[in-house]
């Protein structure tokens, strides 16, 4: 397990960090949302070691964080960054013997994932040649290539289409399955399809933190009513509820008092309905209501 | 290095290797490298193809004879002429007759005639608008020697009592002063060689620390090997390809100098060829992390010219002292380190230099070298990861790097 500790990094007179505490369990998902400037990118550079913290600390496996676990992690930077003029297969493997590969293993090895997805014809051509999105899967090749013992993945998937998204979640999934996993991304609904776990940070701190479920169930419960053809107005007089909204025969509104099931035979008692249905909250509500 | 540790992380001990191998990999292929080395090699196979052209060819003046104590006498002004000038050869042609021989003179066949003198008593140069003082000189005083031992003979005088005591011997002082030229060349050679060289390798590894953080994949290389890896991986890299193309040049002038019969300039220069590969490798080691510095100090291959300005002036000044400065200056500042490599050799290559002050020169070097791989990590650590605008160099060395943890 990756766990940050109160990690705070200031810049000058700005703390781009403040006090950050959170896990990365092994085998879940964990998104790493927030705005631009919330201190996403400052956080993950600090847990890779490539930035040091003004104060906190990151252990791994419970123990204070050492070169050597780092140098286990897999890395995905902000910034892209790999050999613009070197070849594919050559630039893999050589990442891959600088995490102590022989050379043989290295190039099997990077033909391996060049060959998941698909770019195995392309394995001697160079990085600069590839398009923007090819350039991505050989980057995330690069964080993958080691068989890592975590992942730091920063918007892995920002650029790409959602075909590539899915090819590369399969390849998260196969290769990184009973590793932690931090990803940070500002693509909300994607990371609520991927993620088990949730961190929201804004402004350099953490507002919200835990499974994605656990932060659903504290948030208020929302249920939508639609009626056969008729006003759906009276709900607003009804007692134990708070209508949200009204538009025609659908109404959204929040318990306030009553249980669902109450709620159900009230309204079927008053005439015919076609659908009471809970309403999941989209993350991005989620997200609104933690960072406003 | 071959077990198939595919699992785990790496150690990150002896990556440094894996390192040097890229950079290494990636230079003999490139153009730029292939291009200056096969231009360098080109340049001094030329220098010594020239120095035998020029150094060799024989000035060889013909004369024009109708007897045969003439052609014996041009013979002997042959060997005269030549111990005054290692080139010089005179040869005899023999014509039918005088008028035979006036001919050759003004169709210009050969460039005197040593014909007997129309007085009838002894001989004279003819020429046709002048005689050349080589050939004045040494055929005088063959045809001196000649008929004087002749006519000695013929009146019975003992020539070599008549002689004795008048022969004028020669001692020399100074016999390497016939090879100045060689020496001149080789010693402007080695101080060429080691300025280019130098700032070619130099300019690659600081252009390769700069490229790396330009594309940002230093970010990638930084959590995955210790970053002091890096930097010697990049120094041992540069100086093997630069120490390889070192020795590749100093193989090429030795096989050179063999190939043209050069022999005796090998004898003169070729202690120098090889302390020139000794110094090389010691200045050129404590070079590279001033250069890897440098290369980390910029954040983008246009900030290169700046940071690496003060590492061009001190590969400049040395080689502005080799070429200006007088003896004892030179003395004095062929034992710093870096001038050293470029200043010891070619000292060596114009004469004698004192053992002790090589072995100062080494010393103070290696003393350097060991410095200046401390202080370019320190630095090269402090900023490798920084981006934005040029560091500072006062910046660099203060600020605290974001170390491992």
């Amino acid at each position: 397990m990756l766990e940050a500790i109160s990690l705070t990094r200031v810049f000058g007179s700005l703390t781009a960090v403040d006090d950050v505490s959170f896990h990365v369990r092994p085998g879940r998902m964990t998104g790493f949302v927030g705005a631009n400037g919330a201190g996403k990118t400052t956080t993950m550079r600090m847990l890779m070691g490539v930035l040091a913290p003004t104060s906190g600390s990151v252990t791994w496996n419970g123990s204070p964080i050492g070169a050597e676990d780092r140098r286990g992690f897999g890395y995905m930077p902000e910034e892209r960054g790999l050999y613009p003029r070197m070849k594919l297969a050559e630039q893999l493997s050589y990442f891959a013997r600088l995490h102590g590969f022989s050379r043989r293993d290295a190039l099997s090895r990077a033909d391996e994932l060049l060959g998941f997805f698909g770019l195995e014809e392309r394995r001697d051509d160079l990085l600069d040649n590839l398009s923007l999105g090819n350039q991505q899967r050989v980057q995330i090749a690069a964080a993958l290539i080691h068989r890592p013992t975590a992942l730091v993945l920063d918007e892995p998937f920002s650029g790409l289409d959602p075909l590539a998204v899915d090819a590369m979640v399969e390849l998260l999934q196969r290769e990184a399955a009973d590793v932690p996993v931090l990803f940070s991304s500002h693509q909300l609904e994607l990371v609520e399809r991927l993620c088990d776990d949730l961190v929201i940070l804004s402004g350099g701190r953490v507002v919200a933190a835990g499974s994605v479920d656990e932060l659903r169930s504290e948030s208020v419960e929302r249920y939508r009513v639609v009626l056969d053809g008729q006003d759906a107005a009276w709900l607003r007089d009804l007692r134990g509820v708070r209508v949200d909204d009204v538009d025609g025969s659908t109404a959204l509104l929040t318990l306030d008092g009553i249980e669902a099931a109450d709620l159900t035979r009230t309204v079927v008692e008053r005439g015919p309905v076609l659908e009471v249905a809970r309403v999941r909250q989209p993350l991005s509500e989620i997200f609104r209501e933690v960072t406003r | 290095m071959s077990t198939p540790s595919t699992t785990g992380p790496a150690t990150g001990r002896g990556m440094w290797r894996v390192v040097a191998e890229r950079e290494v990999s990636t230079q003999v292929r490139s153009k730029a490298f292939l291009i200056q080395s096969g231009l360098l090699l080109v340049g001094l196979i030329g220098m010594v193809v020239l120095y035998t052209f020029l150094g060799d060819r024989q000035q060889t003046s013909t004369v024009g004879v109708v007897d045969e104590i003439a052609a014996t006498a041009v013979d002997e002004a042959s060997t005269i002429a030549r111990s005054t000038d290692d080139n010089a050869v005179l040869e005899a042609m023999t014509y039918d007759d005088v008028a035979a021989a006036e001919d050759a003179v003004l169709a210009g066949d050969v460039d005197a005639a040593l014909l007997p003198a129309a007085s009838g008593e002894g001989y004279e140069l003819v020429g046709e608008d002048g005689v050349s003082p080589t050939i004045t000189q040494s055929v005088t005083a063959a045809v001196s020697q000649l008929v004087t031992t002749a006519n000695a003979a013929e009146q019975d005088v003992d020539l070599a009592a008549l002689v004795r005591g008048a022969e004028v011997g020669q001692r020399l002082l100074d016999p390497d002063a016939e090879d100045a030229g060689l020496r001149q060349a080789a010693s402007f050679i080695f101080v060429l060689l080691f300025y280019v060289t130098a700032l070619t390798f130099g300019l690659t590894i600081a252009g390769s620390v700069t490229q790396e953080k330009e594309s940002r994949v230093v970010e990638i290389l930084a959590a995955s090997v210790p970053i002091r890896a890096l930097l010697w991986g990049k120094i041992a890299g540069a100086s093997v390809l630069a120490i390889g193309q070192t020795v590749v040049l100093a193989l090429a002038g030795v096989i050179g100098l063999v190939a043209t019969g050069n022999l005796d300039a090998l004898g003169v220069i070729g202690p120098a060829i090889g302390w020139y590969v000794v110094f090389f490798v010691l200045g050129f080691v404590a070079l590279a992390s001033l250069w890897s510095v440098a290369g980390a100090l910029a954040s983008r291959q246009q900030d290169l010219g700046g940071a690496t300005a003060p590492l061009q002036i001190i590969l400049f000044a040395p080689y502005l002292i080799a070429v200006t400065a007088g003896e004892g200056v030179r003395t004095v500042v062929s034992m710093l380190p870096v001038v050293s490599t470029m200043l010891m050799p070619a000292r060596l290559a114009e004469g004698d230099v004192p053992a002790w002050q090589l072995v100062v020169a080494i010393l103070v070097t290696l003393v350097a070298a060991a410095l200046f791989v401390r202080l370019g990590a320190r630095v090269y650590e402090n900023n490798l990861l920084r981006t934005g605008n040029r560091i500072s160099f006062r910046e660099a060395w203060a600020r605290r790097a974001p170390a491992d943890a």
